[in-house]
């Protein structure tokens, strides 16, 4: 009834819910161990195709590019609102990036019809963490290629460069919470790819305007009694739509 | 048998006639009492000094902004209740209190939008309650976006319900960063004059004592002191207008702005907003008028009026939606069932 190409870490999974297959019943795996055998094989699978990477990739070497060319150096003498306005360049590079790719996790599973294997295989907390884990790491990997772009070919230059570090990686945090639950939600409609950026825009325009002054923070160099703010808002708006998916994934998962 | 039965039957029916009666009473008083409102919005209050009679707008203008957002929360509720108890009628409250909020967002952006272009000079500024007004109405077009391209009917509600909820938590944070946005927002604000910047400009008694300030020449003749007020001695010269001396003040005390004069066109204020006494320095700055509003008793209680006429109306137009949309899924139902009548 399930795939024979899928991973042992899910047949494990698989065979706990079909007691009856097997005389030696397995033990149920703890939620740990669920959420990693999914975030494994969402890994494997995207590893093999390499779609949303390739997708997230190109579209980030693409917008820079299109930045890059469409204003040139812009000299520092030139404008005093500089950080600021690379800041935001660069998160709205992130944030359409995340559109593209972020979706994937759960449209895959049901263009290729494996979701119902998933409901029946793991704990939706499970697939819940799994997904968020996998975006997170695919989200920090766009993060790096990013901001390597931006300060090779836009010459931006980054005062204090922990703090520009951890800005973004609360910042893909806060989007991940926030895209995650709407990733599944849309992965149940059709016109999918519209849907996602749309239902998730309105969502994260808090963080993304928190971010894009922490950045540009970073970016000048303040002190971390100045950066420690933006971080500690992203942080809690993280921490409050994780705890809300948390309670609402399984309504979206099994509806 | 047949007795108790047919008992509360007729029971039942007196009560619903009765209900009916109330309900068309309740309905004819809330068209008064909005015609009133209406009325007194153009006869009873006074021109507010300095905005005219676009002053007026706010009786129509606030009570739509509160609907919107009371709207938004009755429409998180049902849609709680709904993954609750999976009763239709909630689900169908939860969609009729967002298209009526969706409604009346659009209609408080737009008469915001008029006001701010005809008092302030701009249609848009980013405002803390424009920016969350805005990211509302985003809100709910992406709720009717999710509906429509779901088929499934129980899919369709469960998924909306989700989404609702979700949106809900976002609130606070977008409440707590709206504000932190722009500088300041647009009551007292710069951003109306041309070519101006919101933080003034700063003159100085033994430099620099002229200085331009948008399209306004200000001269900063003498600062004096008086206790804990510092008191400029300003000239001003605007476009169009005879030089006007104005003494605007500053409290030492709480280190803001004490006496802000009008201008004689009195459309804007005349403030100082840094003083230094050591090196006679003073930062002085234009701002609008727009607080104030309801100092006046008149206003103050037809503005209430009107919040309360707003409010019954966003009631009965929510419920009359939910009862449409209860309509619409028997209808589907009975066709599911018995089929399309021949």
């Amino acid at each position: 009834m399930i795939d024979s190409d899928q991973t042992t870490s899910e047949s494990t999974l698989i065979a706990k819910n079909n007691v009856q297959v097997s005389s030696l019943k397995p033990q149920a795996p703890s939620l740990a161990a669920a959420t990693l055998a999914v975030f494994r094989k969402d890994l494997r699978i995207e590893l093999r195709s390499r779609y949303a990477l390739n997708a997230l990739l190109l579209f980030a070497v693409s917008t820079v590019v299109a930045i890059s060319l469409g204003l040139g150096p812009i000299a520092p003498r030139d404008n005093r609102d500089l950080k600021l306005i690379q800041a935001a360049l660069m998160w709205v590079a992130l944030l359409f990036a995340a559109f593209t790719g972020l979706a994937r996790a759960f449209v895959q599973e049901e263009d290729t019809r494996t979701a119902t294997a998933l409901r029946l295989a793991a704990p939706p907390l499970a697939v819940y963490l799994g997904k968020l884990l996998f975006n997170l790491l695919l989200l920090l990997v766009l993060d790096a290629v990013i901001a390597a772009l931006f300060i090779a070919m836009l010459r931006v230059g980054v005062g204090a460069p922990l703090m520009f570090a951890a800005v973004l990686a609360v910042g893909s945090c806060a989007l991940v919470a926030a895209t995650t639950l709407i990733a599944a939600i849309i992965a149940r409609a059709s016109a999918k790819g519209a849907l996602f950026a749309v239902l998730s825009f309105p969502l994260l325009i808090p963080p993304l305007v928190v971010a894009i002054r922490g950045t540009a923070f970073a970016l000048e160099g303040e002190s971390w009694a100045v950066g420690a703010a933006p971080i500690q808002v992203l942080l809690a708006y993280t921490l409050a739509l994780f705890v809300a998916s948390l309670f609402l994934f399984k309504s979206v998962w099994e509806a | 048998m047949m007795a108790p039965f047919s008992h509360t039957a007729t029971g039942k029916k007196a009560a619903m006639a009765l209900r009916s009666q109330l309900a068309q009473g309740a309905k004819f008083l809330l068209g008064l009492w909005m015609a009133g409102v209406i009325v007194a919005m153009f006869v009873i209050i006074p021109q507010y000094e300095g905005l005219g009679d676009a002053g007026r707008i706010i009786i129509m203008h606030v009570p739509t902004a509160w609907v919107t957002s009371l709207a938004f929360v009755v429409s998180g509720v049902f849609s709680a209740l709904y993954l609750f108890r999976r009763r239709v009628s909630d689900d169908a409250s939860a969609v009729a209190a967002a298209e009526v909020g969706f409604l009346f967002c659009i209609l408080a952006t737009a008469t915001g939008a008029i006001f701010a272009q005809i008092v302030w000079g701009v249609f848009w500024n980013w405002d803390p309650r424009e920016t969350s007004i805005l990211v509302l109405l985003l809100i709910y077009a992406a709720y009717f976006a999710l509906r429509s391209a779901i088929d499934d009917d129980n899919r369709k509600r469960r998924l909306g319900a989700v989404y609702n909820l979700f949106a809900a938590v976002t609130m606070p944070f977008l409440l707590f960063v709206a504000p932190r946005l722009a500088d300041s927002s647009l009551h007292p604000n710069c951003a109306f004059i041309q070519g101006s910047q919101c933080d003034g400009i700063t003159l100085e008694l033994s430099g620099a004592r002229i200085g331009l300030l948008g399209d306004s020449k200000l001269e900063l003749k003498s600062l004096e002191r008086q206790g804990d007020l510092v008191v400029a001695d300003v000239n001003v010269t605007r476009p169009g207008y005879q030089v006007e001396n104005h003494r605007p003040s500053f409290d030492l005390a709480s280190g803001k702005p004490a006496d802000r004069p009008e201008f004689d066109g009195e459309q804007f204020m005349l403030a100082v907003e840094q003083v230094d006494l050591a090196t006679g320095t003073a930062r002085l700055n234009i701002e609008a008028p727009g607080s104030g509003l309801l100092g006046n008793s008149r206003t103050l209680l037809t503005f209430f009026a009107s919040m309360i006429g707003f409010t019954a109306l966003f009631v009965w137009l929510y419920r009359l939606r939910a009862q449409l949309l209860m309509g619409e899924e028997w209808l589907a139902q009975r066709e599911r069932t018995y089929g399309f009548p021949s």
